[in-house]
């Protein structure tokens, strides 16, 4: 991995209007991501973390407004960073897919049910500049097969044609279709069966390996992040609560959230854990409470943490948290072998 | 099993939708029993009939063939009485608790309204004592402060709670719970879950239990059963532990190799059963034989694909329709035993 990161995200506010006052979605978000790169975002709904993605390709609705902060990118056509939330809209239809694909959430709504898959393709390469027909063609059918669809079937039907794993499988080509350096994913696998889901991380995993684009995928799917991710980011309320190396995270977790969504999640292998919730529900984001986000829900909360936010700093190699008293969290497993440098999802 | 009367009993039940000139054979002979207190997990892929089963089992749709038995009789000979009775013992819990409340009543009346239909109770008094008493249940507590709230106050895990505290109005026997969990937030799943355990052992229910997810499904029904359902058959059934540590049928075992865990090595290393063919067959052309053979890595020519296997005994304790577990995976086992 170089050391030049291919999305650099800094210091990023979004708030949206409401009829209250102003919702805080996300705070203060900052984050490197590198050249070839996974990192997976996770949380509950409600933590911000779709507004970060949409913040990323300047995709938010009309009531949402960035409140500070950069998006810097670099990579493709541009050596040195560019700031994609001051990028103008011609700029941006040249960042949009060339640089920077975003795949949604709901691929069963994605695609234009009256046009067919070949349209489709056609149209959004235009969009961004590319007017070789013939071109793009050839390159949309090599990446059906590399998605495992029958290239000449899928390119040639209509949407309804297809099942929810194809339509998601067309989308992720879709994406890949002008080779961008940076893909973000919005829940790629929600609503799909668990065996159309194998294909699909599969499928993620050798493209990514193959293409060499950075990968962001927002999930709220734990186990997806441990099996795709190189690294994690966790949100809370708005706010990066913790951000370390994959292996790191899972099993030395440095924040209570983060160990709440862990001992909340059933297991297929062992005996049957004891499973914990996390009591009560995230807070109001108009008016967040003055220290930690999570201090009201958390076991290990002190009045300290009711009083000052805790800052986000490293607590071990590579691994950020935002708690007061993240030594007092257990170890889940001791490293192995396999440490943690070394991990090859 | 050798228990006495199973509470419930679904025999040779089949399940068939017109569409047009064409038949979707949505359920095909399936037979399950149910014995009182115990949980079965319905478990198995969009289109599999865990939910058609579901609603034949609560009375909410009416099998094609086959027959349903509730305490013994033939629930379609039930009439009158004994026909709002059997109602009344089966209650069901949606998926999406954003749609299976009406916005415009409050908890009190929602909950209410089933007390005074079925006369449970005689007037507002004992009512709201009543409803106090089932949000206490289903832990929304204080009771006080949520009984008059109205759904669009609540929580997803919250409403799904009322939807609990809404079956369980009529003192019902069986629950059915189709996808209770899936749509709320992983944090508040398993609490929800611990509540719907307690209440079984508390108001000794019995719960058919449908979802997709097979680790929710152990969890639940770590001391029930696991069925699963693949194209509108039963495929594989036995304890929740042992259907999935020991998959038998090879539809089981690519389902639990196939999901990823909440644990980066092992999640990485697991070994995958890889299947022949991605796509699930539509209801419309069931492949002959075991349904399952187009895909199936195991599959033998000219037997899967001519010979519909029945449920069977395994080497295991539980009972798998696979003409290959039934023989050649226990050959092959034995074999490597020996060697080694």
């Amino acid at each position: 991995m170089s050391h030049q990161p291919v999305l650099s995200i800094q210091n990023l506010n979004v708030e949206y209007t409401a009829r209250r006052g102003k919702v805080k979605a996300v705070r203060d978000v900052s984050f490197d991501v590198f050249p070839g790169e996974t990192v997976a975002v996770i949380g509950e709904s409600g933590c911000g973390k779709t507004t970060l993605a949409l913040a990323l390709v300047r995709l938010l609705p009309r009531s949402a407004k960035i409140a500070g902060g950069k998006v810097l990118f670099q990579g493709g056509n541009y050596s040195t960073p560019i700031d994609v939330l001051r990028l103008n809209q011609s700029q941006l239809r040249a960042f949009r897919w060339r640089n920077c694909a975003m795949v949604f959430q709901s691929a069963l709504n994605a695609l234009n049910p009256v046009l067919k898959v070949s349209a489709q393709v056609q149209e959004t390469a235009r969009a961004h500049g590319e007017h070789d027909a013939k071109q793009i063609e050839e390159r949309a059918l090599w990446l059906f097969q590399q998605v495992r669809l029958d290239p000449r079937r899928v390119y040639n039907a209509y949407p309804h044609e297809l099942s929810g794993g194809m339509r998601q499988r067309v989308l992720l080509a879709l994406g890949l279709l002008l080779d961008p350096q940076v893909v973000i994913l919005d829940e790629p696998t929600t609503a799909l069966d668990v065996l159309t889901q194998r294909t699909i991380i599969e499928v993620l995993k050798r493209l990514r390996d193959e293409m060499g684009f950075a990968l962001i995928f927002i999930s709220h799917d734990l186990s997806m992040a441990a099996e795709l991710a190189h690294r994690i980011v966790t949100m809370y309320a708005g706010k990066v609560v913790e951000i370390g190396q994959v292996n790191e995270v899972f099993y030395r977790p440095k924040h209570p959230y983060t160990l709440g969504l862990m001992r909340a999640v059933p297991n297929l292998s062992g005996g049957r854990a004891e499973l914990v919730s996390i009591q009560g529900s995230p807070p109001d984001l108009i008016d967040p409470p003055r220290g930690c986000p999570f201090a009201p829900r958390c076991s290990y909360a002190q009045p300290i943490c009711h009083e000052q936010p805790p800052p986000l700093e490293m607590r071990a190699t590579d691994h950020a948290s935002a708690c007061h008293f993240w030594d007092r969290l257990p170890v889940l497993r001791e490293s192995s072998e396999a440490s943690s440098r070394e991990v090859n999802p | 099993m050798s228990q006495p009367t199973p509470i419930l009993s679904l025999q040779g039940v089949h399940k068939y939708f017109k569409a047009g000139r064409k038949t979707i054979r949505v359920l095909q002979d399936v037979s399950l029993e149910v014995a009182e207190g115990e949980i079965v997990c319905l478990v198995g892929e969009s289109g599999c009939g865990k939910t058609t089963t579901g609603k034949i089992i609560a009375g909410l749709a009416a099998p094609t063939a086959g027959k349903v038995f509730f305490e013994g009789r033939d629930v379609s000979q039930l009439r009158g009485e004994d026909f709002r009775a059997y109602r009344r013992a089966v209650q069901i819990v949606h998926q999406d608790p954003y749609a299976s409340l009406n916005p415009t009543q409050t908890l009190y009346r929602m909950l209410s309204f089933p007390l005074f239909r079925h006369r449970l109770v005689r007037n507002g008094a004992q009512a709201r004592a009543r409803v106090l008493e089932l949000l206490q249940l289903v832990d929304l507590t204080p009771p006080e402060d949520f009984i008059d709230k109205f759904p669009h106050q609540l929580s997803g895990g919250q409403r799904q709670r009322v939807s609990i505290a809404r079956a369980l109005t009529v003192n019902p026997r069986l629950i059915v719970a189709d996808e209770p969990v899936s749509m709320v937030d992983v944090s508040i799943r398993v609490s929800l879950l611990n509540t719907l355990s307690d209440l079984q052992r508390r108001l000794r229910l019995t719960f058919v239990f449908i979802t997709h997810d097979l680790a929710v499904a152990r969890y639940f029904a770590w001391e029930g059963r696991i069925a699963v359902m693949y194209l509108g058959r039963i495929v594989e059934i036995g304890s929740a532990p042992e259907v999935t540590a020991q998959p038998q049928h090879p539809y089981t075992r690519a389902l639990i190799t196939s999901l990823p865990e909440p644990d980066p090595e092992l999640t990485r290393h697991k070994e995958r059963l890889s299947l022949r063919s991605e796509d699930i067959p539509s209801l419309l052309r069931i492949p002959s034989g075991c349904a399952f053979h187009p895909r199936c890595p195991w599959h033998v020519p000219k037997v899967c694909d001519v010979t519909l296997p029945e449920l069977a005994p395994t080497e295991g304790r539980s009972l798998a329709a696979c003409h290959v577990t039934a023989q050649t995976s226990r050959h092959l086992e034995a074999l490597s035993a020996q060697k080694a």
